[in-house]
Order: C-alpha cells, then structure tokens, then sequence
C-alpha cells in the first residue's frame, strides 16, 4: 500500500507548524509583558500592545487555512481530530496574546513612583515564570503529542491558581494607603491574566489528549487537578 | 422499441395523470409502498467464506447488518466488498467456478439453507448495481413491472405498484407523462432511481448496492443518497462505496473491509473521528489506498 495525499498532509504539517510558532510568538509577548511589569517600562508594554497584531494575523491567517483545508480536503479520523484542535488552540493564542496585551496596558496605569509590595511582586513573578513554563509545555506536549506532558499541565496550573488567590488576599490586607490599595488592584489585574493564560493552557493540553485518545475530558475537573488545588 | 401493449395502457393512465398537485409528488413518498415503517429485517453472515475458483476472496467473515438501518462497506480495491454482498442475495454463485461457504440468514432463515429457492431469495434482498440498467427494450413502466411480472402479480395491482413505486423513489413527478418512453431515455441519475424502484417495486426486505453513485454526478448522487435516508425507514440497506464522504453521509454504521476480512465495523461517526483499528485510520485517512 503506497501513501497517498501528500499536498493534504504538507498542508496539514504546516499549519501545526503556524500553530506551534504562534506558541512561541505568546511566550516572547508574555516575556516583554512580565520585564514590563517588573522594571515599570512603559515603551517595552507599548510594543507588546503594538506586537498584537503579529498574533491576530497569525490567527487568521490559521483560521483561514483550516476552513480551507475542511473545504477541500474533508479530513477524517486523526486528521480531523488534529484540525479540530489546531482550530481550538489558535483561539486559545489569541487570548493568551490579549492576556499579555491586557497586562502590558497596566503598567502605565500603575504609576511610575507607586508604592510597591514584596510578597506580591515575589508572587506575580512566580507566576510569570510558571505561565511561561505552562506554554513551553503546552507547545511540547502538542508537537510530540505527549498525553503525560499535557496531564501535568493541569497539576502545574493548581499552583498558579494558589497564587492567584494568595495575591488577592495580600492585595485585601496591603493597607489603608489609596496609592498602595490601587497599585494591589492592578497587581490582583495582573495576577489575573496570568492564571487565564494557564488555563488557556491546560486547555491546549486537553486538546493534545482528544488528539491522541479521541476522548476529550475537562482536566480542570479531574481527581488530579482538585487536589492538588485542595492541597494548596 | 416500446411494447405496444404497454404504451397503450400508459396512454390511458397519462389522461388521468397530470396537474399542478402532482408537483408535490417529486419527493420520495414511501407512504405509498404499503411497506410499514420499521419493517425492515435483519441480515446476519456467520462464517462466510467465498473463492473464484482457487482465490481466496472472502475469508470467514461474521457481521450482522441491523435491520432499518444503512450500513456502508468501504476498503480499497479487491478487498472482498462486492463479493460479500453478492454472497448475501446468492449472485455470487452466478460467476463460473466461483462458489461460497458459510451461513448468511436473513432474520431466521439461512439463505444457503437446503430447498431455500435462490429467486426468492434474490426477491427478498433486492439489489441496485454500480451502473444504472434498465431493460434497454423496455419502455420506464416496463422496467419496474418487469419484476412484479415474474412474480405473478396481477395487472389490476401492476399500475398501481409500479406507480407506488415510482413515487417512493421520487421520480414519479419526472416520468409520470411519459411512462411508456424507453427507460434507456432518462438521464443517468433519473435511470439509477428507476432501477431502485424496479428493486423496490418487489417489496423486498433488504436492499444492497453496490456502489450505485459511482456512475453519476453530484447532483444525481445526492438524490439516490436523500432517498437511501428515506428507504431504511422501511429496508434494512447495505451499500458498497468506494467515496468515503458518501459512507460518512448515509451510512449508520459503517464496515472496513480489507484483504477479504471484516477489520472494524462501527458506528460510522466513530470510524470517521475515531476508528479503533490503526488500518482502519490509514485507510480513512489516505494514508494508503
């Protein structure tokens, strides 16, 4: 038996590969988003809000080569279940890229000179650093479809969530000063978009398990995922 | 030619025929078959084995096809699909040197069984072929009587089953006013559906095609398969394909088929996003062919 389609399963390997590099364009936004928290650079937030675009295209850009692609091609079977996914995960960019967008127009919100808190910037840096991991993972379990990789995600986004909460209760306790009460309501904003880009990522990683297993399930209701929420 | 004794009974029927209400008989209308919804039977092949000659075709399958419902057979070529059909109605024993063993028995009955008539059975399990073939001396009234003639249905019920018939497969609005033109005059889609309603004219219990879109265009195609839907309300269908898109569309269960053996037969929405076998992937997704 020869195999056949080759145009459909270039087609096929190239949008994954946009799909997987619109990962990569996520984590350098997230990058310059966090060092634009951290050192309060209003030019650097402003090239991420402008850098945006590069995603939005990228999403269309996959948007339009999957309708194409269902058109002509009628996928079946792995393919379609592949297709289906690279549709959900490049949604899944896109937020993430606004994410990042939504993090880097609060910096100059926040105040050149504001009063700020160790415990809670030690806590969004953490953050940072694990949404970071979260989306390498996530873009590793996707090229190499790793279930074991993408299970792990959701016991990894237990530990984003914590701090999420962790921040608002820090942000609750800062104190009776407005500037400080209104820096720690940017910094709970923040905190924010930093745990929905780890859900956005157990998301991708709940897509890597329908595309091996063709079973989708919830991760972010699964055994795993609530204890080690409740543990937290 | 045209029988004449046809043409002049057509003649008297087409008076009667005819006005703006009937335009609304374009669609299949089953209602009129006298066939009970549900009423199909189901066919089950147990050990089936069959040779042309020294070549093994089929090789011990054991399916059972659900009645009222559609099952499509897929898998590449000479795989063994038309002659597991043509083992179910008893045609394959019609090719020289080609025989079969095994047991195909449609509700009950073995269909190979000791005394078992084989143009009762063929009554029973009709079946539609690849290529549209009417009667090329028949005229399109002929086409469908020609099997209630054989089986002595008299002509008073003739018209009536023959028109019956024609409205089922929706074709009755297209020929109504030319019933006694040669069948060989309608177009290629409009000739498959004639020959689906000579098939169901018989009233028979189970209906097999093997491949009977692959001859006609897309518009024809998506008639016969509209009217496929509609008929496994009343027969149990199974249909050979060699378009995967079509088994996707009217099949409810669906049977891989490869090197004369069953690989997976499976709801069809499961063998289209996630089919068991790893062949069965392959297949599906043009990974060989």
């Amino acid at each position: 038996m020869q195999e056949t389609r080759h145009q459909f399963r270039e087609d096929l390997k190239g949008l994954e590969r946009q799909v997987l590099g619109g990962l990569d364009l996520v984590i350098q936004q997230l990058d310059r988003a966090l060092e634009a928290v951290s050192y309060q650079d209003v030019e650097l937030a402003a090239m991420v809000v402008a850098d945006d675009d590069r995603i939005d295209g990228r999403y269309l850009e996959v948007h339009q080569g999957i309708l194409s692609l269902l058109a002509r091609q009628a996928p079946v079977a792995g393919d379609l279940r592949i297709v289906a996914a690279l549709l959900h995960v490049i949604r899944c960019i896109e937020r993430m890229g606004d994410q990042c967008v939504n993090i880097a127009k609060l910096v100059p919100l926040s105040g050149y000179e504001s009063p700020k808190d160790k415990d809670i910037l030690d806590s969004i840096e953490r953050m940072g650093q694990l949404a970071r991991s979260q989306l390498s993972q996530a873009k590793d379990s996707l090229g190499t479809r790793n279930v074991e990789l993408a299970q792990d995600l959701a016991r990894q986004d237990a530990e984003i969530n914590r701090l999420n909460r962790a921040i608002f209760k820090r942000a609750v306790e800062i104190g009776d000063e407005l500037d400080m009460r209104e820096w720690g309501m940017f910094m709970i904003l923040v905190a924010r978009c930093l745990e929905r880009i780890g859900d956005n990522t157990v998301d991708i990683a709940e897509q890597v398990v329908f595309v091996v297993t063709g079973l989708f399930r919830e991760m972010a209701d699964s055994p795993t995922a609530s204890e080690a929420a409740r543990s937290a | 030619m045209i029988p004449p004794d046809t043409n002049t009974e057509e003649q008297t029927e087409m008076s009667t025929a005819g006005g703006p209400s009937e335009q609304a008989q374009d669609a299949p209308d089953l209602s009129a078959l006298g066939v009970k919804e549900g009423a199909g039977h189901a066919i089950k092949v147990a050990g089936l084995h069959a040779y042309y000659g020294s070549q093994h075709a089929i090789k011990g399958i054991d399916i059972s096809f659900p009645a009222n419902e559609a099952t499509a057979i897929i898998g590449p070529s000479g795989c063994g699909k038309s002659t597991m059909v043509r083992c179910i109605n008893r045609m394959h024993e019609e090719i020289p040197g080609a025989r079969a063993e095994g047991e195909v028995t449609l509700d009950d009955v073995n269909v190979y069984g000791e005394g078992v008539d084989v143009t009762t059975v063929r009554r029973m399990i009709g079946m539609v072929f690849q290529k549209p073939n009417p009667f090329p001396t028949m005229s399109i009234f002929d086409n469908v009587a020609a099997g209630l003639r054989l089986s002595g249905t008299k002509s008073d019920n003739l018209r009536e089953r023959v028109h019956r018939a024609l409205r089922a497969v929706g074709l009755w609005g297209e020929v109504k006013n030319r019933l006694g033109e040669p069948g060989t005059g309608l177009s290629g889609g409009q000739q498959q559906r004639l020959c689906i309603a000579r098939t169901i004219a018989v009233e028979p219990e189970v209906i097999l095609m093997d491949e009977p879109c692959s001859a006609l265009d897309p518009i024809a195609t998506l008639k016969v398969e509209e009217l496929i839907d509609e008929l496994k309300s009343r027969y149990t269908i199974v249909i050979v394909t060699h378009n995967m898109q079509q088994a996707a569309r009217v099949a409810d269960s669906t049977v891989f088929m490869l090197d004369g053996e069953v690989i997976e037969h499976a709801p069809t929405k499961d063998v289209f996003t996630n089919p068991r076998d790893e062949r069965t992937e392959r297949y599906v997704t043009g990974k060989f062919g």
